[in-house]
């Protein structure tokens, strides 16, 4: 049961992410997950692999997540959740770091920026009266110039930083954290924030799933229609 | 004890590139893309039952593929079924993934095999009937001992091939959790022994996060035994003709407070361990954040409100336990705060340093932590 502790949190985030997409979201499918996650996270604020491990940036991003799907974010320590990722935001290179003291590297624009509209949402769910209503709570600009000036692979493509090559990964999670970072809010408090011109404006993804939040709402409306499946095999 | 791929692109000589020197294998680059393909395909062709391979040759195939590749799951799959079924000893993979780490430190796959063995071998340790094939001799406990041990040393490697390496350090703390079941004698040795190995790697996040994990580890450790220790006492209150409980009482404060003593000391030591090397060594943010986390752990620890409340036992005599509850938290409040952590003297520190130093990041970390001292003490 322990020995794939680490990497359990991607898949719960996974489960969740597919479970409520797709309306078979049920109180017994993931009863205790709640707790096991809000269990790894530590003193530094963020979440570990296995409770008691160093706070690392995928993880929490994964765990976070899954935690708003299953409405219980309020079981995390927000403040110093909030403390941790917005001090893992680089103050020369403008990109996020996966762990304290670790080098900078373009795939955690998304895991660690991507954490600051969920904190957002769950702080104003509080009612917080200090929250921004134009800006999330990291230096949109700095990470913005980092993925655009560092990020890209003059033949396309994006990557991890200078020096290193191109992939698919890298490439999906720079631009979804430019996209996080050029968009706050949505409805009628979006605010955009573009570097450079106009044309580098991404379109706005959405921070549990990371796709447009168009196809969020089309793919819950579509499985609305479906009955819960249930697990006695008589129905 | 070692392995590695010798950077040799073409064949030169018509030998083998297998070369070993001083207990190390390396292999020779050039062959590894004619090797690795023909070992994976017949390991592929195992598997989907199109030829059979025996015990001897799977055990071969297995064993070179991963040298060559650790993270081929199959392989450790394949190496998991003839474990249980008798043919293949559990200690050989240990050995092997061992070697496969010296030159994949971070191999996740090989970490997760390692445990899958360890747990098969704790479980045949609990078993005392049956004679293992690799029975020391030695007590089931001297066994799991030597085994921690060796989990140690192998964490160690790898955490020093490759820096933070966090599936190395997350090992350590599962084996910690799961071996060696936490007692406090191990984790006062983790303490000492690695207290060299960070010293050597300053900016090694995970390193001092592990003494975190040691030091909290130790806080919840000294909070059970005097939560059992208060317990005993409060039961003693309402059975006092029950003699033996007094006894065992008696021996478990005695026990309580040796190992408390040793809690404000350890958390002073790891205090002068901080202040020492970011002196040595300036600017490195992770040892003002592990410096930031002790002195909250000092502070904060509810076993220094517990040990005052353990010592302090006596006045419990409420007769019904609602009262005691109240008296007991009104104690935890007015516990004294271990005073040998005096706020003076880290507000002395960060003032020479800042009047010492010339690195800028060293500057900024010190007036970061003043700021806190300042927000964090003032409560």
């Amino acid at each position: 049961l322990n020995l794939w502790a680490p990497f359990s949190r991607r898949s719960a985030y996974c489960a969740a992410s597919v479970a409520s997409l797709t309306n078979i979201l049920t109180p017994a499918l993931f009863a205790g997950t709640a707790e096991w996650i809000a269990r790894c996270q530590n003193w530094e604020g963020g979440i570990g692999g296995v409770p008691g491990m160093e706070a690392h940036g995928g993880y929490t991003f994964c765990g976070v997540a899954a935690l708003v799907i299953l409405k219980q974010e309020h079981l995390l320590n927000l403040r110093s959740l909030l403390h941790w990722v917005t001090g893992r935001q680089m103050r020369f290179e403008g990109g996020f770091q996966g762990r304290c003291n670790k080098l900078v590297d373009g795939c955690y624009s998304f895991w660690q920026a991507g954490l600051l509209p969920l904190l957002h949402r769950a702080l104003h769910a509080r009612g917080d009266p200090a929250l921004s209503m134009a800006h999330w709570m990291f230096d949109q600009l700095a990470l913005q110039e980092y993925i655009l000036l560092c990020c890209q692979c003059p033949a396309g493509g994006l990557l991890d930083k200078p020096g290193k090559s191109r992939d698919f990964y890298h490439t999906c999670y720079c631009l979804s954290g430019l996209a996080i970072a050029q968009h706050f809010g949505s409805g009628d408090l979006h605010n955009e924030v573009v570097l450079g011109i106009p044309e580098n404006c991404l379109q706005a993804t959405h921070p549990v799933y990371n796709i447009a939040p168009e196809k969020v709402a089309r793919a819950v409306m579509h499985f609305l229609q479906y009955p819960v499946p249930s697990l006695d095999p008589a129905s | 004890d070692e392995i590695g791929l010798i950077p040799c692109p073409e064949a030169r000589y018509n030998r083998s590139p297998i070369v070993l020197v001083e207990n190390k294998l390396g292999v020779e680059s050039w062959c590894v893309k004619f090797l690795l393909p023909y070992v994976h395909n017949k390991l592929l062709l195992y598997r989907q039952r199109k030829q059979w391979l025996n015990k001897d040759e799977l055990i071969d195939i297995t064993c070179t593929l991963l040298l060559l590749n650790p993270d081929f799951t199959t392989a450790w799959n394949v190496r998991k079924e003839l474990i249980l079924s008798g043919t293949l000893n559990p200690l050989k993979d240990l050995h092997l993934g061992k070697l496969a780490l010296t030159k994949f430190p971070k191999s996740p796959e090989t970490w997760i095999h390692r445990r899958w063995v360890l747990q098969q071998l704790i479980q045949e340790n609990s078993l005392p009937s049956l004679a293992t094939k690799e029975n020391l001799g030695a007590a089931p406990v001297e066994r799991i001992h030597r085994l921690v041990q060796e989990e140690m040393k192998v964490c160690s490697e790898a955490a020093g091939r490759y820096p933070s390496n966090y599936n190395a350090w997350s090992h350590r703390i599962w084996v910690l959790q799961h071996l060696a079941k936490l007692t406090v004698k191990v984790l006062l040795d983790e303490l000492s022994s690695t207290k060299y190995w960070v010293s050597t790697h300053v900016s090694d996040h995970s390193g001092f996060h592990y003494r975190q994990f040691l030091l909290n580890s130790l806080i919840h450790r000294t909070v059970t035994d005097n939560n059992i220790l208060v317990q005993n006492q409060m039961v003693n209150e309402q059975n006092p003709s029950l003699q033996k409980e007094e006894e065992s009482a008696g021996t478990e404060a005695a026990y309580a407070e040796e190992q408390t003593v040793d809690l404000p000391h350890c958390l002073d030591k790891e205090m002068e361990l901080c202040s020492e090397l970011i002196d040595n060594y300036p600017g490195h943010e992770t040892l003002w954040c592990h410096s930031d986390e002790s002195l909250s752990n000092s502070h904060h620890s509810p076993a220094m409100s517990h040990m005052a409340q353990a010592m302090d036992v006596d006045g419990l005599n409420e007769s019904s336990s609602k009262q005691g509850y109240t008296q007991e938290t009104k104690r935890l409040k007015r516990a004294p705060v271990q005073d040998s952590l005096g706020p003076e003297m880290e507000y002395r520190f960060v003032d020479k340093v800042l009047s010492t130093c010339r690195d800028v990041d060293q500057a900024r970390f010190a007036t970061a932590y003043r700021k806190w001292l300042v927000t964090f003490l003032g409560q």
